[in-house]
């Protein structure tokens, strides 16, 4: 099959690949570009563990086609953390024990970070409406969606600069 | 109650930071260079004979390495998890839909795709058995020519039923059914293997159980066991699916046939087709007291439909049978428990191993003996749950039973148990509320005269920094995060400076599995018993450099205190002495567990066992218009010892609670015909953010020297007792029995119009 060249960003690198066109976003991030943070753990679109941000939105990476995401703005886990700063996400993730095996953290991350994007306050039921789609087999979900709501109150809080 | 520095407390667990960074190494996500995808050609029937398998189509794909059946495996070719039925690779006959025909090494995944298609094989299907008490009649459809279905029939007793029976003044039956349940962890079965110039056989996998995988995977190569070496990354979930070896066989297979690296991931629907399940039981209970309530007899049957390999499912039932009356005294027991060869998929390890569903039933006559008698169901509980010193199995007796009272007392508590009847049961006209209670008893370890141990080796670096060595794997349970705290507790050093080494059976000593929530106890042992000689040397190091005497002394926060107040002298200075002075830094743990001697009711010997109890609450709202229930909370009450670590607990707990939530109400793995119906996420639903129910967490911490640090593991236990509070809720909402699981909506309606119609008893 001839390969087609694309170029799109992601966590804010340009990136080029030349890909057969049939490939999904998730297999091209995971094999071409080695960014192994999102899983694949059922391929079709249920579980979730694949999701990244794809120009602001969360989406199921393996039922997106690489060639949807040309010229396009990609945010994966990898991406959440900055000069080696965790995100307060991924610090209240760690802190509140939102995950056992971790393998559907990656998805929570990006699926609770579009949240926050939208919605800086989020309620409990809007938490869990956001990661309705995101299975979690080890936890009872409860610590995720506190972690999540803690979070949006941490980013509530003022800055505090050095002049104040 | 002890006091400790680092046991107990909030601790991130290990490898949390390299989780939400996404960089945490999973099976599926290693890459080797040159490495080929490898596949599985499974069986498109679960009963039928091969005729004729020709891969020569295959292996002429352009970019296929290998293409292996059963005639190209050097070594054995089946499985050793209990009894080497199962081949890895079938040559003559199927017997169920998971068995595989050949396997695949290509360049690509298309490639091996393609390869699969271009194998042919003709098979010739066959009646098959299918239904589990219509295998067990004589004359049926044999899954083996040399052997009938019943597979095995266990019994475990004590006094005389009969005599039992007689004395009670009120007798209570009923017939209960379980369904399949899948585990459907995240990550499917995975791994990849390569040789190392030497001829080691290295796999990477998913796994439970790393060094029974190395003995399987040593004999399928026909290599000593000490050539193959077994790894496990992180893992994603596994729930006793990953306890039996899988297609890491497989990989080192195809690896020691190409010479290349090899991966092998199973696709969800290969997930789901070939695993294990959680075994569907139909049981009987037959059970008397008198009418104070107290049990005189209890006779159980349960059948357990096995499919055609016995994997784990003769001790799955075995474990049913031994948890057949726990958590109650019983004078007078049978419990009888059938494993039943079919075609159906094969069952093994599950969360909670056989308990669940034993539990469900025996509990349900719990509440049918209650409302007989007129008597509140916490009640019955707390007059016949367990004592220190009496019988739970015919040769056990409970070490230490002070945990069940206290379990129930404090669940009453948590849920208000007794103030109930001052809320509404019925809120509105289509609406009924109940309550339901549980009691749980698990045993710490596997039993007596039962190969069970665990070793682990400690290591502390110049820098005071520390490596542990344990071959127990860390599922996401927090094993090693338990294991960290132990270390770092002992050795006076933070969690942070303590390094636990992935399970490599090349550098660890065999932990034993993974499994039977045993690992924070087996290996927990193991590690401090590993870290006592190493702290031995410190103490001295430390009392020779103060001068104070020996018994003042102790580390912790990095630092030596004398008199419990610290002084300037870091643990990591001490360490350094240690290397010039030559002393050794380095010590391994092993632990067995102890069973001492005791004497049972009838003069016979026997031993007493260490156990941990429980008790759940639930309380339900149920419309009876359409038989949908909300679960309105559980209280889930445990006693887990000394707490490890508070997060860890909660998640384990919680954990097990939502999945059993799935068990009870929409997981139902269907099967037809030998096949599975619903292979993929969007048929076989598994709870999501919506379905999760309210949890009110309760621990009673009860100290046994035999624990490690006073910890008990606490994996099972909810999952063993949430479908039966629910349950006996449910029943309690509609006022009347619900004694088969799922607990789905028609059923619900079906069971509450009976009462609409002939009252309570109609049942
Ligand atoms: S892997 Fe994409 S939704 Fe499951
Ligand atoms: S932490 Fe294991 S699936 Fe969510």
């Amino acid at each position: 099959m001839a390969e087609i060249n694309l170029s799109f960003s992601v966590n804010d690198q340009k990136m080029e690949v030349s890909t057969e066109p049939t490939r999904t976003l998730l297999s091209v991030l995971r094999d071409d570009l080695k960014l192994k943070g999102a899983k694949e753990a059922c391929g079709q679109g249920d579980c979730g563990a694949c999701v990244v941000l794809l120009d602001g939105e969360a989406v199921n990476s393996c039922l997106v086609l690489a060639v949807q995401a040309e010229g396009s703005q990609v945010i994966t886990v990898e991406g959440l953390a900055s000069k080696g700063q965790l995100h307060p996400l991924q610090q209240n993730f760690i802190e509140n024990w939102a995950f056992q095996c971790g393998y559907c953290t990656a998805g929570m991350l990006i699926s609770s970070y579009a949240l926050l994007m939208d919605n800086p306050n989020p309620n409990p039921e809007e938490i869990r409406a956001a990661i309705a789609g995101n299975l979690c087999r080890c936890t009872g979900y409860h610590e995720i969606i506190e972690a999540v709501g803690k979070t949006a109150a941490d980013l509530q809080q003022p800055v505090l600069t050095s002049e104040s | 109650m002890p006091e400790f520095d680092v046991v107990g407390k909030p601790l991130a667990a290990v490898g949390s930071q390299a989780i939400v960074t996404g960089k945490a190494v999973y099976s599926p996500d290693l890459e080797l260079p040159n490495m080929l995808v490898g596949k599985l050609l499974y069986s498109p029937h679960a009963s039928a004979r091969i005729q004729k398998i020709d891969v020569s189509f295959a292996r002429a794909v352009p970019g296929v390495h290998a293409v292996l059946t059963a005639d190209d495996i050097p070594g054995e070719n089946s499985y050793l998890y209990w009894y080497p039925d199962q081949p890895l690779l079938v040559s003559d006959q199927v017997r169920y839909q998971g068995d595989a025909v050949a396997a695949v090494a290509a360049e690509s995944e298309e490639i091996a795709q393609a390869a699969l298609e271009a194998i042919i094989v003709e098979y010739e299907p066959l009646e098959g058995i299918y239904d589990p008490e219509e295998a067990m009649q004589p004359g049926s459809i044999q899954v083996w020519p040399d052997k009938g279905n019943v597979q095995s029939h266990y019994v475990d007793h004590w006094g005389d039923i009969e005599r039992g029976f007689v004395q009670a003044d009120v007798i209570v039956e009923g017939t209960y059914s379980t369904h399949y349940e899948e585990h459907a962890m995240l990550e499917t079965e995975s791994a990849v293997a390569y040789l190392e110039p030497d001829g080691t056989v290295v796999v990477y996998a998913s796994a439970q159980a790393p060094h029974r995988d190395r003995l399987q995977i040593a004999r399928a190569l026909g290599l000593p066991e000490a050539m193959v070496r077994e790894i496990t990354p992180h893992i994603g979930g596994a729930f006793g699916a990953k306890d039996e070896a899988n297609i890491q066989i497989h990989a080192a297979l195809l690896a020691f046939e190409t010479g290349q690296p090899v991966r092998i991931v199973r696709t969800r629907e290969e997930s789901i087709r070939t695993h294990v399940k959680r075994h569907p039981a139909r049981i009987r209970y037959r059970t008397g007291a008198t009418k104070d309530g107290k049990l005189t007899a209890v006779h159980m049957i349960a059948i357990g439909d096995t499919g055609p390999y016995v994997n784990a499912g003769e001790e799955v039932m075995m474990v049913m049978a031994n948890y057949g009356v726990s958590p109650y005294y019983v004078p007078h027991a049978r419990s009888e428990a059938y494993t039943v060869l079919t075609n159906n998929p094969i069952c093994g390890a599950f969360r909670g191993f056989g308990v669940p569903q034993v539990t469900f039933a025996f509990e349900r006559q719990m509440d049918e003996l209650a409302r007989r008698l007129e008597m509140d169901p916490l009640e019955i509980r707390q007059l016949n749950g367990l004592k220190t010193g009496q019988r739970f199995q015919p040769k056990a007796i409970v070490r230490q039973g002070d945990g069940m009272q206290a379990c129930l007392e404090k669940a009453a508590q948590l849920s208000d148990w007794h103030a109930r009847e001052k809320i509404s049961r019925q809120p509105a006209p289509h609406l009924r509320r109940g309550w339901g209670i549980a009691a749980s008893f698990h045993k710490s370890g596997f039993g007596c005269d039962v190969t069970d141990h665990a070793s682990a080796a400690v290591n502390m670096a110049p820098d005071g920094s520390v490596l542990v060595r344990t071959g127990a794997a860390d599922m996401g349970q927090g094993a090693h995060t338990v294991v960290a705290q132990f270390v770092a507790e002992r050795l006076g050093v933070s969690p942070s400076q303590v390094n636990v080494y992935k399970p490599d059976t090349t550098l660890a000593g065999d932990a034993g599995a993974s499994v039977a929530s045993r690992a924070t106890f087996f290996s927990g042992n193991a590690v401090v018993r590993a870290a006592e000689p190493i702290r031995k040397v410190l103490l001295d190091l430390a009392a020779e450099e103060t001068g104070a005497d020996l018994d003042l002394i102790d580390l912790g926060d990095g630092f030596v205190h004398v008199e419990g107040e610290r002084v300037n002298m870091p643990v990591s200075d001490l360490a350094g002495k240690a290397y010039e002075k030559n002393l050794p830094m380095q010590a391994s743990g092993f632990y067995a567990m102890d069973y001492p001697d005791a004497e049972l009711p009838d003069g016979s010997s026997g031993y007493e066992q260490l156990a941990s109890f429980g008790a759940h609450v639930a309380q339900v709202l149920v419309d009876i218009e359409t038989g949908q229930v909300e679960v309105e909370q559980i209280v889930a009450v445990h006693d887990v010892g000394q707490v490890v670590n508070p997060s860890g607990v909660r998640g384990q707990i919680e954990g097990a609670v939502s999945m059993a939530f799935g068990f009870t109400f929409m997981e139902e793995l269907l099967v037809e015909g030998g096949k599975t119906l619903n292979n993929s996420l969007e048929s076989y639903l598994i709870p999501t953010s919506f379905d999760t129910p309210d949890i009110k967490i309760g621990v009673v911490e009860l100290h046994d020297p035999e624990a490690p640090l006073g910890a008990k593991g606490v994996g099972e236990p909810p999952i063993n007792i949430t479908p039966a509070a629910i349950a006996n809720a449910v029943s309690d909402a509609i006022q009347a029995p619900v004694n088969q699981l799922p607990l789905a909506p028609d059923r619900i309606l079906k069971a509450a119009q009976a009462v609409v119609e002939g009252g309570m008893d109609a049942s």
